[in-house]
């Protein structure tokens, strides 16, 4: 069965905030103020299952946009860019060493890295959130619809 | 979207791999124009995939001594050798250009019909290759900067000198003797090969601009130029570049099954639950083409029974040999399970072993 035909809105729960050009999610954990960051199922579909991910160091500097990591997925690899500013606290470990556990799992053990924000307020008001996801969402799962009914749809490579 | 031509040959590791990225980072940010850059590496470069631990996919001691630089990519996949008779086909486009999936079907497409103008008959097969009757001409790869840059690379096979490359890039051989070069010779297909001329790298270049509406070649200027010296003086003149390792666990396995049709035997070679590589022997009949076929969809492969279950089905729908799919899937997944109890693989994941298909 084609997998993009299980794909749906609800697939993007509304809890938490999305960098739509990178489809990441972040979440913010009131009592620590730590985001944790991990993929959406959207940017999953396109990126197939996981083979390898890297993450920068924790105690590193990171600044919304730049590069956090990279990954290497059945269809290409990646650089992770970071959806907010402010320091590296956490990796999943886990994941590092087992990427597949983000394809099984992506809002809850799959998650990347948490980041300990140095402006989320700011950034936090660049992310999608609230009742703009879902549409969002659905236009998203649509386009990346359209381009796997392409002339070959069998069509990207992991390099 | 008009694209600028850059082609240059004898690059250095660093400096080629640099370019290639710099390319995709300043095309993402909007600082360079969408660029196809068309060229070679200098003798010899060892190439590793963006993940892949050096010292287990290339004999680094060779290496040294024969003067052959080693780096790693941005792309993913396996490792390759790249020198003069190969050509690099780096195409750096903006996120606005559209989704990666279809960009790549572009990209392979007109890479095929570069070919086919000199009288190649390519075709994309699984993940990352493109395959003439089963045997690999070109592998590609995609990667995507943090700009939203995408880096499109094909390294495409005018020639190869597979007895260097078995040399330089692990194998599960014992040995490499005349007969293990005979046998990945029979799974990787060049131009020269196929054509029986003496086809020029200037010629396939000039078919490939023009696949991708080009002619003119064009220059950095001085604001890229200073960009690729400090991405190659940062990341891949940094040997801890090179030496980078994963968490994720090289494995191993191997299985046989005695089937009234022969013996069929697999390796494979995993990179956690990714298949890195599978090579498929043993004393049954098949078409060797259909064979190779397969182990090249099986590379960087999902080890998923339902997933080996689709692909090997599809491969071996034509196929009238004395196996039949279900004797392949239930040994490769039987390698597959034993790979899990295995703590390190001992060779690297390009290439096939000895086989005896005729």
């Amino acid at each position: 069965m084609d997998p993009m035909s299980e794909l749906s809105a609800s697939d993007v729960p509304t809890d938490r905030h999305y960098d739509g050009a990178h489809h990441l999610w972040a979440m913010r954990d009131p009592a620590s103020g730590r985001v944790r960051i991990g993929i959406d199922a959207i940017g999953l579909e396109a990126l197939g299952e996981l083979a390898y991910v890297a993450i920068e160091s924790v105690s590193a500097s990171v600044v919304r946009g730049a590069a956090v990591g990279t990954l290497e997925a059945a269809k290409m690899t990646t650089s992770i860019a970071a959806p907010i500013t402010g320091t590296i606290v956490a990796r999943n470990d886990d994941v590092l060493a087992d990427p597949r556990r983000v394809n099984e799992d992506p809002y809850g053990a799959g998650w990347l890295l948490e980041i300990e924000p140095s402006m989320w307020d700011a950034d936090a008001a660049e992310l999608l959130s609230g009742d703009a996801v879902t549409p969002w969402a659905e236009a998203e799962i649509n386009k990346l619809g359209a381009e796997t009914e392409g002339p070959r749809g069998e069509s990207s490579a992991a390099g | 979207m008009p694209l600028r031509l850059l082609v240059d040959d004898g690059a250095s590791a660093a400096g080629g791999l640099a370019l290639d990225e710099a390319l995709a980072s300043r095309v993402g940010a909007g600082r360079s124009a969408p660029t196809l850059r068309l060229y070679t590496y200098r003798p010899h470069c060892a190439l590793v995939g963006r993940f892949q631990d050096a010292s287990r996919e290339v004999d680094l001691d060779v290496c040294e001594r024969e003067n052959i630089e080693v780096n790693r990519r941005p792309t993913g996949g396996g490792a390759i050798l790249m020198g003069p008779d190969q050509l690099g086909v780096a195409l750096a486009l903006p996120r606005e250009s559209g989704g990666p999936r279809a960009l790549m079907t572009g990209f392979s497409n007109k890479i095929a019909r570069a070919l086919a103008k000199l009288g190649v008959d390519a075709a994309f097969r699984g993940k990352n290759d493109l395959a003439v009757n089963g045997r690999k001409i070109a592998g590609l790869g995609v990667h995507r900067d943090s700009s939203g840059g995408l880096l499109f690379h094909a390294s495409v096979l005018l020639d190869l000198d597979v007895s260097l490359m078995v040399r330089v890039l692990r194998t599960p051989f014992a040995k490499v003797s005349d007969r293990e070069v005979r046998m990945v010779s029979r799974r990787i297909a060049t131009i020269r090969g196929l054509v029986n001329r003496e086809v020029t790298i200037a010629e396939l270049r000039d078919h490939l601009a023009s696949a991708f509406g080009v002619k003119d070649a064009g220059e950095l200027d001085p604001e890229e130029r200073q960009a690729v010296a400090n991405l190659e003086e940062s990341r891949y003149g940094d040997p801890g570049w090179l030496r980078q390792r994963t968490p994720v666990t090289d494995t191993a396995g191997r299985a046989s099954l005695r089937t009234s049709g022969g013996l069929v035997d697999v390796h494979v070679a995993m990179a956690g639950r990714t298949i890195k590589a599978a090579w498929i022997r043993g004393d049954f009949v098949a078409d060797e083409s259909a064979v190779a076929d397969l182990e090249g969809r099986l590379r960087w492969h999902s080890s998923d029974q339902g997933a080996i279950t689709a692909t090997v089905q599809d491969a071996w729908r034509h196929e009238s040999g004395t196996v039949d799919a279900d004797a392949l899937i239930q040994t490769i997944s039987s390698a597959i399970i034993q790979a899990r109890d295995e703590s390190t693989a001992p060779y690297g994941c390009f290439v096939t072993p000895e086989t005896s298909h005729g």
